[in-house]
């Protein structure tokens, strides 16, 4: 990982965002301990909206060491620190760059928000959104920006499916009719199911190693 | 009026879309809020002409005022960094201080500012703390805003930045705040007639008790 490959200098970074609920910090807990496998060096900057409860679960949650877990709070607006203003969390990510260098990735979750929400390039490398079935199998169909512009689009809570009158397979038919050739995956947060496409995709596109 | 380009460049620099993360500061009004010690528009107007008369005015006018002057100084800016940290008794205060000045010195760098680089590369390695009125002077007076300016500039963002912290807690409307700002107006303009003092002092105890109370309160919109 260098300059070179990154077009900053220093770690990749990676966007998630999403609609409230969706599985963002459940998505967070199975990607972190599968970039720890494969020996990435890693940090987490989670824009929690009305709590800490994000950033204070993932420290204690024992896959990360806590203080590679950095919180920035967004002033009630989701949309802002992650898009029209992002310095708040570019100052962050350059704090745990000064802090743990050499990292090889910084992960950054977005709050809660709504399908309009996108990653500004000058915050993140590379963005992933995440929805999921129990939100409503019409959410692809409606073309949100975040759904559309995501480098991926996962689709969380495939299990749920029958419970809540979706049907799956149109969902994600439709999600890859928007978005033409980039990635549609879907994930099952719960107990992992998904995930490793997840990281693969990442590894592939973003730290250049060539995936598992 | 003023020439038009050193207008142009004033609204620039006081435009709260210039990226320089305010939107996540409310400088103890969130917990004054939570509190029940600011609850309508006549409370916000009290709360930020106590900003303005107590911290903005003897504060952060002087130091504004001497980092402009002493830009490329880093000694001198070292020294200011080092009066106003020791002046915000509130955790939140002093790192709410430091995030937002780093953040605008963080734009300016990307935007090529005069002495913005060399500021930063001084943060990173210790030398200054960059609080936010001496990155304002630092950036500010790279950018071409004299000293009038500059304090006009600066005042301005305390104004708009309680106006819009109080719209987003739901304690006026965005029309009330604007109403209010109009007034504030008038009040920063009388400030900025009055001499500037010498050294740095700020006394708005309910916001700086509120500031520590928000560490480790459960209201977290906002980073102090």
């Amino acid at each position: 990982m260098t300059a070179a490959t990154t077009g900053h200098p220093g770690a990749a970074r990676v966007g998630i965002g999403g609609p409230v609920g969706s599985g963002k910090t459940a998505l967070l807990e199975q990607l972190i301990p599968r970039f720890a496998v494969r020996g990435t060096r890693l940090a987490v900057i989670t824009n929690d909206l009305v709590t800490k409860e994000d950033a204070e679960r993932l420290r204690r949650s024992g896959l990360i060491a806590p203080e590679r877990v950095l919180a920035v709070e967004a002033g009630a607006c989701p949309h802002t620190v992650i898009r029209e203003d992002p310095t708040l969390n570019l100052d962050a990510a350059d704090l745990l760059e000064e802090r743990f260098s050499p990292l090889d990735l910084i992960l950054l979750e977005s709050g809660g928000d709504n399908l309009a929400s996108t990653f500004s390039l000058e915050l993140v490398d590379y963005w992933m959104f995440v929805i999921d079935v129990a939100g409503g199998g019409d959410i692809p169909r409606k073309k949100g920006p975040g759904v559309v512009q995501a480098d991926i689009l996962v689709i969380n809570k495939p299990d749920l499916a029958t419970h809540v009158g979706v049907d799956l397979d149109a969902m994600v038919a439709e999600a890859r009719a928007v978005r033409g050739d980039r990635p549609v995956l879907v994930t099952n947060c719960r107990n992992g199911e998904g995930v490793d496409a997840v990281v693969e995709a990442i590894a592939r596109d973003v730290l250049f190693d060539g995936g598992t | 009026m003023a020439d038009a380009a050193a207008l142009l460049l004033a609204l620039q620099m006081g435009d709260s879309a210039f990226p320089s993360g305010g939107f996540g500061f409310s400088w103890g009004l969130e917990t004054l809020k939570s509190d029940g010690l600011v609850r309508d528009g006549a409370d916000v107007i009290a709360f930020a002409q106590a900003q303005l008369w107590h911290r903005w005015a003897s504060a952060d006018r002087p130091v504004l005022r001497a980092a402009l002057a002493a830009r490329g100084d880093l000694n001198r800016l070292a020294a200011l960094d080092r009066e106003v940290e020791a002046m915000n008794l509130a955790v939140e205060q002093r790192e709410g201080s430091r995030r937002m000045g780093r953040a605008l010195v963080r734009s300016h760098v990307t935007m090529d500012t005069p002495g913005a680089k060399a500021f930063q590369a001084a943060q990173r390695e210790g030398r200054v703390l960059g609080h936010l009125p001496v990155a304002q002077g630092v950036v500010w007076g790279g950018a071409g805003l004299d000293i009038d300016g500059a304090e006009a500039v600066s005042a301005f963002a305390v104004a708009a930045g309680v106006g819009q912290a109080a719209v987003r807690l739901a304690l006026i409307g965005p029309v009330e705040a604007q109403a209010m700002i109009a007034g504030l107006r008038g009040t920063i303009a009388a400030l900025l007639a009055r001499p500037c003092p010498d050294r740095p002092h700020a006394f708005v105890p309910a916001a700086e008790i509120a500031v520590m109370r928000h560490e480790s309160g459960e209201a977290r919109l906002f980073a102090n």
